[in-house]
This record gives C-alpha cells, structure tokens and sequence, in this order.
C-alpha cells in the first residue's frame, strides 16, 4: 500500500458517512481516482454500511410497547413530583442529594462516594420496577429444589431459593440484570391474599452498604423495610447475597411473610 | 400539590416525541446487550430514565438523539462488569480468528468482487459480526451505520470528541470487516485466497512490520 494512502485511508470513513463538504469530497475523489486500493476500501465499507443497515434493523415486539406505555403511566416526570416534596421541608435535603445522584448519573456515573447509598435505593426501585413488569418467566416451577437446581450455573453467585413455612406458592423466576450484578426474580402468589404476586429478589451483594429503608427486628433477623411508589419492600441480607420482598400488600402482611421465611 | 393535569400533558407530549423512535432503540439495544430479554429491560429502563428527566430535555433539539444518550449511558452504566468480562473473552477470539489470514500483497481483483460478496452474507452472519465487536467499537458502528446519526451527534451521544469517533469508527469497520470475512470463510461463501484479497491493508502492513521486527532481532 503507498504511504500516502495511509493518511487517506482513515478519512475514508468520513467520506463513505457523507461528512465531508464539497472540498473534501472533491480531494478524495481525486485520490481514489487514482488509486485502486483505497477505491476498493470505499466500495468494501459502503457495501458494509449497506448490509448493516439491511441486517440490522429490529421491530420491536408489541408486549414491550405496551409494557413501556403502562410503565410511563405510574411514571411522574420530575418536575410534578417536586411539587409535592417541597412542601415537607425535611425532604428538601434528600430531594437535593437525589436529584444531584441522579444528574451524576446521568452524566454516566456508577457509584458516588458522598451517596453510597443511592446505589442501593436504586435497585430498590429497580426491583419494583420489575415486579410491576411481570415479565414472562425463565422457569415455571412450584417446587423450591428444582428451582435451586435451575439456577445452578446460572447465576454467578450462590443464590438459596427460600422456603416459606406457609403463605406463599412458588410459581417460578425470571433472570434479570440491576445494576451491572445479575439477579434472579423469583415469583410467587399468595392464596391468603386473593393470589396476589409477590416477588422476591435475590442480588449478589459485594459492596456492605445497608440496604434501604429502616431497621426492623424480627425474631432472629434484622430486616430493612421500605416504601416506593405504592410498594412495601423487606429486605434481609443472609452470606453477602441481598433477599428483597417486593408487594402491594400492606406492611405488617408483608413483615409477617417474612418471618415464614426459612433460608433452609 | 401534584398538579396531574400538568402530568397528563407531559406525559402526551413525551409520548408523542419519543414512542415513535421505539423500533431504533430497540434495534440498538438487541446489539448491545445481546438478547432480546436484556433489551426489552434496557429500552423500558431508557424511556422511564427519560420521562423523569424529560425537563432536562430542551424542546426543539434531537429528542432521538437525546434518547439513544440515555440508552448508552444506562447500558455502560450497567452493564460495565460484564462487559469487562466478556471484551477480554472477544479478545483472545478475535486474535485467534485473524491468524486464518496469511499475508500476501494485495492486488485488485478483476472482478469487483465486494458487492457480490456482501449481497450473499446472511443477516446472521452481519449480526454476529457486530456483536462479535468490543463495546466502544459495536457503540459508534451502530450509531453511525444502523443509526446514521452524524458525527457530531454520536459525539453527543457519547460525550467524546469527534476526532474519537472517527478513529473509532475506522478501527470498527476493520473489525467488522475482518469478522465478516472469517464467518464467510467458515460457512464457504468465500474461499480463503478471495478472503485474504478482501483483509484490510493497513493490518496487512502491520503484521509485516512486526514480521520484520521479529526476524531483525
């Protein structure tokens, strides 16, 4: 290859993306006129383009539009939201560390040292949100083994799929992603409450933070209760790995589920 | 006091402006992530994400623009660890995947054989060589050639210099091309010589080169 394709060589892409002004276009056409080896360069990416943009092109599937139109209906944008917590004047400061997390974030952030708790409340959030998703489940099963079994290898952590002493039936578990750490969903329904879901999500946990919410003791555990949009959340840790109880049943329903709970 | 007829209209104009790009995002998210569940979660988190911050966005800029910067920045954001994991992985692929080509000095085919040849790659094959990309390499490829965002945009979108997404670009078309080229020559669409003609020069010359290195001591 001549040196001096070399320099033209890595404007080529510009060229075939139409970013070049006449002037440009006019001195690599120039050069490619000339010089078959950058003029099958140009002919190789823009066929390249073409077949991406040809494979590419994804529709995509009707349940997520409607599942996305649903979301944004429990959804408030800021701005109406502000409303409401600027009348309670000790919220002010929280809404102040929050809106700063989350414009960090935005701006592509991971973890902030002055809110090493937002990380948490996020997955918190996170999690209701999938609860109220209710996504198809990876694996249908009613019995806690062979949902152990399936989640053997499949997670990158040593999850332990929960008994319930009473209460709950397990219906089966869905896969996810919170926060760049796997998690897996697991799905219930609670005959004494009309059936009403009840997930429970298992987050590998590496970094100690406290989970959101406050303390409360039950009989040989501590867990973390907390509220967001409508959703009651209990949350335990057992061997670095985060168990939360996500549902619209009320607290003392929901703390009492917990205490069913045996880790084995 | 929440004023939820100002929530309600928000909530129509939001719609109104961003439903519409569901189909692009959605096609850029099964290139990020992989799989169609992973991508049904990063575009219902990415419009969510938008809603909230929908006062950030300044009406009358590019709201597909400012869409796909929070699709981007939600993916990289997380989905960093298992990205770390898996470019490593493609790594070592990729260096085994190039030793099929020999170098040779290139001449030009007779035939003009490209067209042909990227007219019998399957959709598959195009895809696999996408995902077969690290991140910040697939990132610009999809934005530009599956988006046709402008540089400029995917500058925005990604928060670097356009001089970055030029080089990267460049890198990821070689990339890709060198992808495409061993998928062809795996299923014999393409013979190995005919593949070799169609490797990129400028690594042709980078091995030679090291080749030169090497034999010098």
């Amino acid at each position: 290859m001549p040196r001096h394709c070399r320099e033209f060589e890595s404007f080529l892409p510009a060229y075939v993306d139409g970013e070049f002004d006449a002037y440009e276009r006019a001195a690599v056409e120039s050069h490619i006129e000339e010089c078959a080896v950058c003029r099958r360069a140009v002919r190789i990416q823009s066929a390249m383009k073409e077949a991406v943009k040809r494979a590419a092109p994804a529709v995509a599937p009707i349940e997520l539009r409607r599942s996305v139109r649903l979301a944004l209906r429990d959804e408030e944008p800021r701005g109406s939201r502000w409303d409401g917590v600027l009348r309670n004047p000790r919220s002010v400061g929280l809404l102040a560390a929050a809106v700063g997390a989350a414009v960090w974030f935005l701006a592509g952030g991971m973890s902030h040292p002055l809110f090493p708790t937002r990380h948490h409340s996020g997955l918190v959030d996170d999690g209701i949100a999938l609860h109220r998703r209710g996504l198809p489940l990876d694996y249908t099963a009613s019995d806690v083994g062979s949902v152990q079994q399936w989640l053997q290898g499949r997670l990158d952590f040593a999850a332990r799929v929960p008994r319930f002493r009473q209460g709950p039936a397990l219906q089966g578990v869905r896969l996810s992603q919170l926060h760049s750490r796997s998690a897996a969903a697991l799905s219930y329904s609670v005959p004494q409450a009309e059936g009403r879901r009840v997930t429970l999500l298992i987050v590998d946990d590496p970094d100690d933070g406290d989970p959101p919410g406050s303390v409360r003791r039950l009989p040989g555990r501590e867990v973390w209760l907390s509220r967001s949009r409508g959703y009651n959340v209990v949350s335990w840790r057992t061997d670095e790995i985060v168990y939360s109880l996500i549902s619209d049943l009320d607290e003392s329903d929901v703390l009492q589920l917990v205490q069913a709970v045996e880790l084995r | 006091m929440l004023d939820f007829k100002h929530t309600d209209r928000t909530r129509r104009e939001f719609e109104a402006l961003a439903l519409g790009h569901l189909d692009p995002l959605y096609s850029a998210a099964l290139r990020l992530t992989k799989n169609e569940r992973d991508a049904e979660d990063l575009v219902q988190d990415t419009f969510l994400r938008a809603f909230r911050f929908f006062d950030k966005f300044e009406r009358g800029t590019n709201m597909k623009a400012w869409l796909f910067k929070i699709l981007t920045n939600t993916f990289i954001n997380r989905y960093r660890r298992r990205v770390k994991e898996r470019t490593v992985v493609e790594g070592a692929a990729r260096e085994q995947s190039s030793e099929k080509f020999i170098v040779r000095e290139t001449a030009e085919s007779a035939v003009n054989p490209e067209q042909y040849f990227f007219d019998k790659l399957l959709s598959d094959d195009v895809l696999r060589s996408i995902d077969g990309l690290p991140i910040d390499f697939r990132l610009v490829v999809i934005l530009a050639d599956l988006q046709e965002f402008s540089y400029k945009e995917i500058a925005e979108i990604l928060d670097c210099p356009v001089g970055t997404v030029m080089s990267r670009l460049y890198r990821g078309r070689k990339l890709l091309q060198k992808n495409l080229m061993s998928y062809a020559v795996e299923q014999g669409v393409l013979q190995a010589p005919r593949a070799m003609e169609l490797s990129s020069e400028a690594e042709e010359e980078a091995d030679v080169l090291q080749f030169k290195r090497r034999a010098g001591g």
